[in-house]
């Protein structure tokens, strides 16, 4: 469990505070999606959170104790992927995993993850030589070797083609059903919602909203259905509320015309994350 | 200490796939190249240069190519965040090029057994080598701290030695008075000649006394007050993830 207090951090070298004061709980065994524009300070959090970015203000807790009452064991039982895939690049894949995994008290077996994530064939081949989708993978396993309780996840699934990043997504999935708490960012709202428990949006700093993505979704939704039908070969566009739809005017409209489409106005993530944030999705 | 073996271990394996025990080799070849060649009084004179050269120089130059991959590859980072403490990582540093001048002596003693038949003193040279090595490995990081590319890691290498081992050199050729050149002892490339030196010729005992209490001083001093205060900032340079 991680608890985070008005946290403030500023880089040395700039003048404003990156993270200005942000509050946010993560709780025992949920996927919590970190989100914001670009350069709003998500990495910067997540950096600060693994302990790596030393002299932030306000409070950090883990498992309800201050996070620099740590030290470096506190790394025993986490696992991070970095924004940017890291690796030695003139080590093989396997070498790479295997000097990490020399690090840790438990590991896990290196087999089953490579082949999972379909890099087994590839494990002799310097990481350097890898693609970018493959050394993104490559992270990704890094980040689980140590069979950690948390993991910290920055735009995991970021480059990384439909069929891997569904594996990379149910491996996530399998890590919190085995008790496993997940910090994640993202900018594929898809994954978000279909990942996260919970979700907060950042921007400037700040914190502009949080919640689950059901309950934000209907927050920010209208409860409306949206009608479109044909009548002699022209299109109609009708909007009913909830209440509405258990009239008998919208039952004659389903009954009696060509009906196109019928969308219910439950808003998206992305909608809601241009709202909150005020800034349009990187492309 | 749990990690270091597994740190050193990896840092061997790094040394040999980036190609740095082979441009050591090199070098080493080009050592046994030019001892063929020498003779006499002018190749006992010699060795003890090489290994001068190969506890400072070589020793500034390959911690200082490690810690540029490190930077360039963002390796440091991901090392950080295990449970490897920030004096693993230094020690693991300065074991791996005290092992690595271990290996420089016996390759070259051997060579210059095998091809001249020369012998010296090995108890008063290995302990020698591995302190200048030490400090040096120190010195390699604080410069690397302080240089934004390799290219700048060598510069700052150029005034170090340009500021450190030239005075003694011109000291020798009579370019600086003999009372000011009393003093050189005291700068870290002098000192470590003089330990060097008790290996193969009679160096005055307090010179020899003074010289192991400076460096190991120094090492410690370096250790606590500039190179591990300075690491968590050059961490935070780093980091470009
Ligand atoms: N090492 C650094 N030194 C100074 N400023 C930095 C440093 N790293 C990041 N910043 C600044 O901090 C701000 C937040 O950066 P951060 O990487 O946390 O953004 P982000 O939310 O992760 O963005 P993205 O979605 O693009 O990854 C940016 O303005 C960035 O320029
Ligand atoms: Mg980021």
């Amino acid at each position: 469990m991680i608890k985070v207090n008005n946290l403030r951090y500023k880089y040395q070298k700039s003048k404003d505070y990156t993270v200005n004061g942000i509050d946010f709980q993560i709780n025992e065994g949920e996927i919590f999606g970190f989100l914001g524009p670009s350069g709003a300070g998500k990495s910067t959090t997540q950096k600060v959170l693994i302990k790596l970015l030393r002299g932030f203000e306000g409070e950090i807790e883990y498992q309800g104790k201050p996070l620099n009452s740590y030290d470096d064991q506190f790394y025993q039982d986490i696992g991070v992927s970095f924004e940017m895939p890291i690796s030695f690049s003139k080590l093989t894949a396997l070498e790479n995993l295997e000097f990490f995994q020399r690090l840790y008290k438990k590991t896990v077996d290196l087999a089953p993850l490579l082949k999972r994530v379909g890099l087994w064939d590839d494990r002799h081949k310097k990481a350097g030589e890898y693609s970018k989708g493959m050394k993104i993978r490559l992270n990704f396993i890094r980040a689980l070797i140590n069979d950690p309780m948390f993991l910290f996840l920055d735009e995991p699934t970021n480059g990384v083609d439909p069929a891997n990043s569904r594996i990379m997504k149910d491996m996530i999935l399998e890590f919190k059903q085995k008790g496993g708490t997940v910090f994640l960012t993202s900018h594929i709202m898809g994954d978000v919602d279909e990942l996260c428990d919970r979700v907060a949006f950042i921007a400037e700093g700040k914190l502009r909203e949080e919640g689950s993505p059901r309950d934000l979704k209907l927050k920010y939704g209208r409860r409306t259905v949206t009608m479109e039908y044909r009548e002699n070969g022209e299109l109609h566009t009708r909007i009913f509320t909830m209440e509405e739809i258990k009239s008998p005017a919208f039952f004659k409209l389903l009954q009696e015309k060509e009906i196109e489409t019928l969308h219910s106005g439950e808003t998206t993530l992305e909608e809601i994350f241009i709202k909150v944030t005020g800034v349009k999705l990187r492309a | 200490m749990p990690n270091l073996r597994a740190l050193i271990q990896g840092e061997f394996i790094r040394l040999n796939k980036y190609n740095l025990f082979a441009a050591n080799f090199v070098v080493l070849l080009f050592w046994v190249f030019l001892v063929w060649f020498l003779e006499g009084d002018v190749l006992r004179q010699f060795i003890p240069v090489i290994f001068l050269m190969d506890s400072v120089m070589m020793t500034i130059l390959l911690v200082g190519a490690t810690l540029f991959y490190e930077k360039k590859e963002h390796t440091i980072n991901s090392v950080m965040v295990t449970p490897v403490t920030e004096n693993e990582y230094l020690l693991s540093k300065i074991l791996v090029n005290a092992l690595n001048s271990l290996i420089t002596v016996a390759f070259i003693s051997l060579a210059v057994y095998l091809i001249k038949g020369v012998t010296y003193n090995y108890w008063l040279l290995v302990p020698a080598v591995l302190l200048v090595t030490v400090v040096h490995t120190l010195i390699g990081i604080r410069l690397s701290y302080s240089a934004k590319d390799f290219t700048s890691l060598l510069i700052n290498y150029m005034i170090y030695v340009f500021v450190f081992v030239l005075p003694p050199v011109f000291a020798q050729f009579g370019l600086i008075d003999a009372s000011v050149a009393r003093f050189f002892i005291l700068l870290p490339p002098e000192a470590s000649s003089i330990l060097i030196a008790s290996g193969f010729a009679d160096v005055e005992l307090w010179k020899i006394l003074f010289s192991y209490g400076y460096l190991t001083l120094l090492s410690m001093l370096m250790y606590w007050f500039s190179v591990k205060p300075m690491f968590n900032e050059y961490m935070m340079k780093e980091m470009g993830v």
